[in-house]
């Protein structure tokens, strides 16, 4: 494949190569997309009918390159007379300002061709787009290239205007340049997109912040989001790194909803840039110690689309919370469910996880009170709809064959559930950590219930049944042959026995005995699961492991994260150390930008964590990642009106210093260093 | 308009304390359009209550729907969002008065409980 330039503000995204060019691909989602379309499939530049040629590029910025090209293919001497700077920002819109630099000494007339095409693709589209339904028109005009799509009221519309004086046909725009001595030439190319809603307006002109911003605010905007957040000092440069480029990535994630009109975080790029249940409310968890402002849009909106009837093509059901909501055409005309789509048996639990945690971290009863309605309805899920067999547990099964996830658990792909020797269970299936989950919310909604609504009643009946649920669990998913807990029940109630690391998210929500939590935790730790950069999804023992399977053996920084949390939980200090130490050292090979998931290579086979063919960069729970981790090292925990800190950094990573750490408290100052060096004696 | 719409809002008021449980507030104004023709529901919200009312008066929201499409809503046959999505439907105003009033739209005929489907397959229940 090759090297892919992103550049994104929001969930609008442009992906180029390194020419800057995009040209129509089936397998990867090159182009420009605003909520989950794409507005332009071909962008790609000619001068004298030839392609360019990169020299370098500056991708410092989130939301804005700068390609420097040479035309034809680079020779041994580059001699070039003339060279070509693309500089290009997004913002709400798209805008390149092309110069073309005559480096000879006499006049010389160029063509410069800029091709341009839309196929208005939705995401889920892009691998087959002759099946459209709707139809194309292109309109040239004074400067200016239409591209418009409309499927019976679906409408969607790519203006490109040059500022330079253009030849427009309805393929694209032609400059016949003549430049003097040393000379220059630019135009600017400003590329609008319009989403068609009510009485013929733009859907985003309606929203708060109108969609477009100038580059100069996106720019302050995203250094107030830093500024805001605490003072990283630190003697592991690694992780100074991890942190600064995790804020300006959360930062550049940031979109507003259409719906809501609020700033919502979306999970990944390319394939992600939306919202999901589960990837919003783990990456809240994550950074909430940091930024605790993202949350409450984040459980509003959750709120706001909570399910409330039964739907079968979306695996809808009431008091469920969604798991990814889409914008476009295929969500509209309902060729996916994606309007919400509710295929996922954890983000439910999570929810009320979410909310629990925020409370403790802010103090934010009036939120708590606001949502009331949605957390009871949430925890009645969990005992009815979710428990779909009526045995005390969290079941799933879509109830769409066609294009529903088999798998509703965060480890989603047709074979990430699978027995030690590889086969499949029968539907429906119920894995560990759903019962983890479920445990931790009710617990978690008793304490809300005393709290924030004055209902001890139903607080202890909340406590009684996650007692009774941690026992039948202890019983039923623990394999006392194996020594660890199954990744799953089948439909007949019996184990999946597979060794993942699902056990460690048993631990975070604190559903393990203690008795057996340090077997757990040898197990997390041990080579069979272990890799050396983290722990891997699927033990290397495993009949389907795959070092590059999507949830059979490579390992996800978020996961890892939420181990080292779990491991914290139960007093496991050294082994979260060591959770952290890989995952910070694995950071250092991608400049600071954890991606979606890594091979589950040895570390001692590979000297570098190999990158995972697809995965999505920057994606928001991996940005998230170092920050909790920094959470686990420096053992951040509220308690009351307080923050208690207990720090424990592995050896070798030295001092590690938190400043301004907000929360009910104010803001305080964490300070941590590795046990090996011990306390500096004063001067 | 239909039997079915009049009989969708004539009902509201005595559903509203079990479906409006969170804590809104305002008014949508739903624009029913079927040729020509256009009728205003007012539909006043808060926790618990709703009053139903026809008028022009200016909504928190006003949400445009065909009356072939409302109906299609009202018996469960069509989805709000996705109406939205393809622009079928729009909307504009206050968003959380939109996702309330979709509380009251109900399940499509003929949907089974997703619990007796399952227990019917799996040999393994309590």
């Amino acid at each position: 494949m090759k090297e892919l330039v992103s550049i994104l503000d929001g969930n609008t995204f442009l992906v180029s190569d390194r020419r800057g060019d995009v040209e129509p691909s089936l397998d990867f989602p090159t182009g420009l997309f605003a909520f989950d379309t794409r507005f332009l499939s071909t962008w790609l530049l000619l001068i004298d009918g030839e392609r360019l040629h990169a020299l370098s590029i500056d991708d410092a910025e989130s939301h804005r390159t700068r390609y420097f090209l040479v035309p034809g293919e680079p020779t041994h001497f580059l001699d070039a007379k003339v060279s070509v700077i693309r500089s290009r920002a997004i913002s709400g819109d798209l805008s390149e300002e092309l110069t073309v630099l005559n480096h000879s000494g006499q006049e010389m007339s160029f063509t410069v061709r800029m091709e341009m095409a839309s196929d208005f693709a939705d995401i889920f589209e892009i691998k087959d787009t002759q099946r459209k339904k709707g139809h194309n028109t292109a309109a040239p005009g004074e400067n200016s290239l239409r591209l418009t799509y409309r499927r019976d009221a679906f409408h969607r519309e790519t203006t490109i205007t040059s500022s330079a004086a253009a030849q427009v046909d309805r393929r694209g725009m032609t400059f016949p340049i003549m430049i003097g001595p040393h000379g220059e030439w630019t135009t600017r190319l400003t590329v609008n997109v319009v989403i068609y809603g009510a009485r013929g307006q733009d859907v985003r002109s309606l929203l708060p912040f109108a969609g477009s911003r100038t580059t100069a605010a996106i720019e302050a905007e995203h250094a107030e989001f830093v500024a805001r957040a605490p003072k990283l000092g630190c003697d592991c440069e690694p992780m100074a790194g991890a942190y600064r480029r995790s804020l300006t990535d959360l930062a550049a994630l940031r979109y507003e909803s259409i719906a809501l009109g609020v700033r919502l975080m979306a999970a990944g790029l390319p394939w992600f840039m939306t919202l999901f249940g589960r990837d919003s409310i783990f990456t809240s968890l994550q950074v909430l110690p940091f930024v605790p402002e993202l949350i409450p849009p984040t459980l509003t909106m959750l709120a706001g689309l909570q399910g409330h009837r039964v739907d079968d093509f979306r695996d809808e059901e009431p008091g469920k919370i969604l798991h990814e909501l889409r914008y476009g055409e295929s969500a509209g005309f309902e060729e996916q469910p994606h309007s919400p789509y509710y295929g996922a048996a954890d983000s439910t639990a999570l929810f009320v996880i979410l909310l629990d945690e925020y409370e403790r971290w802010t103090g934010d009863v009036e939120l708590v009170k606001r949502l009331e309605f949605s957390v009871r309805a949430a925890l009645t899920w969990i005992d009815t709809y979710g428990d779909l067999l009526g045995t005390g547990y969290v079941w799933y099964q879509t109830r769409n064959p066609k294009i529903g996830l088999e798998n509703q658990c965060w480890k989603d792909s047709w074979d990430a559930i699978c027995y030690s020797d590889g086969r499949l269970p029968s539907f429906p299936r119920a894995t560990c950590e759903l019962q983890g989950y479920a445990y931790d919310a009710k617990l978690r909604g008793a304490r809300l219930a005393r709290l924030c609504w004055n209902d001890p009643v139903y607080a202890d009946r909340l406590e009684r049944e996650a007692a009774e649920l941690k026992e039948r669990f202890n019983r039923d998913f623990w394999l006392p042959d194996k020594e660890y807990y199954a990744l799953a029940l089948d439909s007949d109630g019996s184990p999946v026995d597979a060794l993942t690391s699902n056990i460690g998210h048993l631990l975070w929500s604190g559903i393990v005995d203690d008795s057996r939590a340090q077997r757990v935790a040898e197990h997390l730790l041990g080579p069979r699961l272990f890799s050396g950069w983290g722990v891997r999804t699927l033990a290397d023992d495993q009949g389907r492991y795959n070092p590059i399977g999507y949830h059979v053996g490579t390992v996800w920084p978020f996961d890892n994260s939420i181990i080292a949390w779990g491991l914290w939980k139960y007093g496991l200090r050294e082994e979260a150390g060591r959770i952290c130490e890989s995952m910070f050292a694995a950071s250092r090979y991608f400049f600071g930008r954890l991606p979606e998931a890594f091979a589950g290579y040895e570390r001692d086979l590979t000297d570098y964590p190999v990158e995972y063919p697809t995965a999505c960069s920057p994606q928001a729970w991996s940005a998230g990642t170092p920050l909790l981790l920094l959470r686990v090292m420096l053992g951040l925990e509220p308690q009351g009106e307080h923050l208690i800190i207990d720090p424990y950094v592995p050896a070798g990573m030295g001092r590690v210093e938190l400043l301004d750490i907000p929360g009910r408290w104010g803001r305080v100052d964490a300070l941590g260093r590795s046990r090996d060096e011990g306390p500096r004696r004063p001067d | 308009m239909t039997e079915a719409t009049q009989q969708f809002f004539a009902t509201l008021p005595a559903r509203a304390p079990e479906v409006l449980r969170t804590p809104v507030a305002g008014t949508l104004r739903i624009d029913l359009s079927e040729g020509h023709r256009t009728e205003h529901w007012l539909v006043r919200m808060r926790p618990g209550a709703v009053e139903v009312d026809q008028g022009v008066e200016p909504g928190d929201a006003t949400w445009y729907c065909g009356a072939d499409l409302f109906e299609r809503l009202v018996t469960g046959r069509a989805q709000a969002i996705s109406a939205v999505l393809r622009n079928e439907s729009t909307f504009r105003g206050d968003v959380v008065l939109f996702l309330a009033f979709r509380l009251f739209f109900p399940s499509a005929p003929g949907t089974r409980d997703p619990r007796e489907v399952a227990r019917e397959h799996a040999r393994w229940t309590r």
